[in-house]
């Protein structure tokens, strides 16, 4: 019986196999192009900071050309350390950085705190405090902006790294993510920490937050890149080169006459550096929490 | 007596501070530009800084797509400059929001009376007929051609603004063009610079004018009627056919098609700016010939940047003083004329023979005195520009020429009807 079961499975599977290589062959060719059509704009905007003619980079647009350079060179990365304005590139680069550090920093322990006690805390009316928390994540930006400029003018805090990191720093769509995942955490660890007679403060440090990586992860790396580019807030609340984060220094490219593509491209390939390796230094922890947060749907 | 004299120490010094802080006249100046013309300026900011000992001039960049945005939000902040590059059309909304000053009595008299008339239009506020901005350059657009292309389909090359080419001729050359060898597309109308500048109003306001129409009326101040009159539409639909037949550069295919590799555009209806990097690329192969006579008349756009003082200026003297300063400068005017800038002050023309009679934009300059038709001095003009460049974007991506006027029209005239009419202007019917 089973010598003719054998016998019959046999040719039923081959085909079955081959289907799955085939099936396979196409989901990695599909992954491949998709891939590549992710990366081709950075490896392009990489490329192009290489060509020494701004000319020549926008006559090789909308070629294969566009992604080659045959004779490349550093001339734009030096010309845009020395480029004009008050300060020097590095300096842009610094209060970008300085920027960023703090205003993940801060939005990491400020979201995480106010998430921590919309799902453990004892105050009353955490259920309203939440939903106006949701509530306010479908304000669009764009609305605020003019009443926040009127404030933070009025408390005399324009031109400053301040007023580039305060606002910034509470966000409903983190709070919420913060409230989520600690939400999903097993009661008993917070009544296991009370018995033991650990304050709030302490269970929220020392137990619930270890347990938050993926969370910080994915709050750090989307405050990041939403820091990173900010470019018409710190156009409206600066003045002078002082406190003014790379994405303003890079516009200045972009005259009214001419644009200098060369300049602009070596200046958006430094500015993507460390976004790059704020994103690579949390990576597992991101993928994790977007894979956990999709498993439990 | 050690902590008597630390005390005394201490008071002498902050004294001394508040003194000086008191005697320093700060200005802000707020401008746009590239990287060398925010360096020029901080060179004269310097520059006159030394000349005038107890002024700190603070200069404020703001890129040129959120130049309005900047100036908004510091409109709002009540923390509006001293000094303020604007863009010419947008100076009768400034004036009649009541942002700026008279600057003719801030001005020093040798510079005024320096002033082209083109100048002198583009700063001045129609209801009070008063001046309230100035600038070193002026700006015009010219039809730039490829002498090897024109040479081979047998055009003929304008040498005045009065020997222009009709419509007729143009479109005529445009076919041939298209189906010469090595001409991918015949003009390049910089599409590229995309629909958020003022670009499209600037340069293809004059194509309406030209063929016997308008953005607005300027007596009653109503768009319907004008801007969606048969003249209009005509001409949105020429410019259309053009875009339809392949005609023109496509916006994605940049800025530079007229002297990149192999000359794929055969002309360019560029501003003046463009004749620099042309020509260095191009040599004497470039010719710079005045823009077609669309219809009865020639016509050609006028206005720059140009430099204002706000009216909540503390310190409009030292203001109007650092204006007059940076128009005089001799770094500054090089660097002007190293962009191939186009004389607003008669002396700056005297230094720029580029613009001078038998020089090669010679022809840009002719067409100021002669066809030069300035953007409505108006304070409905930022609508008027917005709804204008939104038509024009609708037609040439195949929407019809008539309908989008006519929306733009109407947008136009609402904010006037929103606005009462922007009194005084509403007064003057």
């Amino acid at each position: 019986m089973s010598d003719i079961a054998l016998s019959v499975s046999q040719p039923n599977e081959k085909p079955v196999r081959s289907a799955a290589r085939t099936f396979r062959t196409i989901q990695t060719v599909c992954i491949f192009i998709v891939a590549l059509v992710i990366i081709s704009p950075l490896f392009l905007l990489v490329v192009a900071s290489l060509k020494d003619d701004r000319f020549q980079i926008l006559a090789d647009m909308g070629s294969f050309r566009a992604f080659w350079v045959s004779d490349p060179t550093l001339n734009n990365f030096k010309e845009v350390g020395h480029f004009s304005g008050e300060l020097a590139f590095g300096r842009y680069l610094f209060n970008s950085l300085l920027i960023l550090v703090t205003t993940v920093g801060a939005g990491v322990i400020v979201n995480s705190m106010a998430g921590f006690v919309l799902a453990w805390g004892t105050v009353k009316g955490r259920a309203a405090i939440l939903s106006i928390v949701i509530a306010l994540y479908v304000i669009p930006q764009e609305s605020i902006i003019m009443p926040l400029v009127i404030m933070v003018s009025r408390a005399g805090m324009t031109d400053t790294f301040a007023v580039q990191i305060v606002p910034w720093i509470a966000s409903p769509l983190y709070i919420f993510l913060f409230y989520q995942f600690f939400a999903q955490l097993p009661k008993e660890l917070l009544e296991a920490a009370q018995i033991d007679g650990a304050s709030i403060f302490r269970i929220y440090r020392s137990i619930f937050m270890p347990l938050s990586l993926p969370a910080v992860a994915t709050v750090s790396i989307l405050t990041g890149i939403e820091t990173w580019n900010q470019y018409l807030w710190p156009i409206l609340v600066t003045q002078t080169d002082y406190a003014r984060p790379i994405a303003v220094a890079i516009a200045t490219f972009f005259g009214q006459d001419s644009i200098y593509w060369d300049r602009a491209m070596a200046a958006s390939a430094l500015m993507m550096i460390p976004i790059l390796g704020l994103y690579l230094a949390f990576q597992r922890w991101f993928v994790s929490s977007f894979v956990g947060s999709a498993v439990k749907g | 007596m050690g902590n008597r004299l630390l005390s005394s120490l201490i008071l002498t010094a902050a004294m001394s501070a508040t003194a000086q802080a008191a005697d320093t006249k700060v200005i802000h100046v707020m401008h746009q530009g590239d990287p060398a013309g925010v360096a020029a300026i901080g060179a004269v900011a310097k520059a006159f800084e030394a000349e005038n000992p107890g002024v700190d001039v603070e200069t404020i960049y703001a890129p040129h797509d959120a130049y309005n945005e900047k100036f908004s939000a510091a409109v709002m902040a009540n923390q509006l400059p001293d000094v303020m590059e604007l863009d010419a059309p947008f100076l009768a909304n400034y004036v009649w929001s009541g942002y700026l000053q008279p600057i003719k009595p801030l001005i020093d008299k040798d510079v005024l009376d320096d002033m082209t008339n083109s100048n002198i239009v583009q700063g001045t506020y129609p209801v009070d007929k008063d001046l309230y901005a100035i600038g070193l350059t002026d700006s015009t657009v010219v039809l730039y051609g490829n002498r090897k292309y024109l040479e081979e389909i047998g055009a003929r090359i304008p040498t005045s603004v009065d020997d222009a080419w009709t419509r007729e001729e143009f479109e005529g050359y445009l076919e041939k063009l298209s189906k010469l060898d090595g001409v991918k597309w015949p003009i390049d109308t910089f599409r590229g610079y995309g629909i958020k500048t003022e670009w499209i109003t600037y340069a293809y306001g004059p194509i309406l004018q030209s063929s016997g129409c308008d953005l607005i009326d300027r007596t009653t101040w109503k768009s319907a009627g004008t801007l969606d009159a048969d003249a209009c539409v005509e001409a949105l639909t020429m410019m259309q056919t053009w875009v339809k037949n392949g005609w023109v550069v496509p916006q994605s295919a940049g800025t530079n098609q007229f002297y990149a590799e192999n000359n794929p555009a055969a002309l360019a209806l560029g501003g003046h700016w463009f004749y620099a990097e042309a020509a260095a690329a191009m040599k004497d192969d470039i010719v710079v010939m005045p823009l077609p006579k669309f219809g009865a008349k020639g016509a050609s756009p006028n206005g720059t940047w140009i430099w204002a003082v706000t009216k909540t200026s503390e310190h409009p003297d030292v203001a109007g003083k650092f204006v007059s300063f940076m128009l005089k400068d001799k770094e500054y005017r090089t660097f002007i004329a190293s962009k191939s800038g186009y004389p607003g002050l008669k002396s700056f023309a005297a230094e720029s023979p580029l613009y001078a009679a038998g020089g090669a934009m010679a022809i840009a300059y002719e067409q100021a005195s002669k066809t030069a038709i300035a953007r409505p001095p108006y304070p409905a003009y930022p609508t008027i520009t917005s709804a204008f460049m939104q038509a024009v974007d609708e037609a040439f991506n195949g929407g019809d020429p008539k309908a989008a006027l006519t929306a733009a029209a109407e947008k136009i005239d609402e904010d006037i009807e929103d606005n009462d009419g922007y009194p005084p202007f509403g007064d003057q019917q």
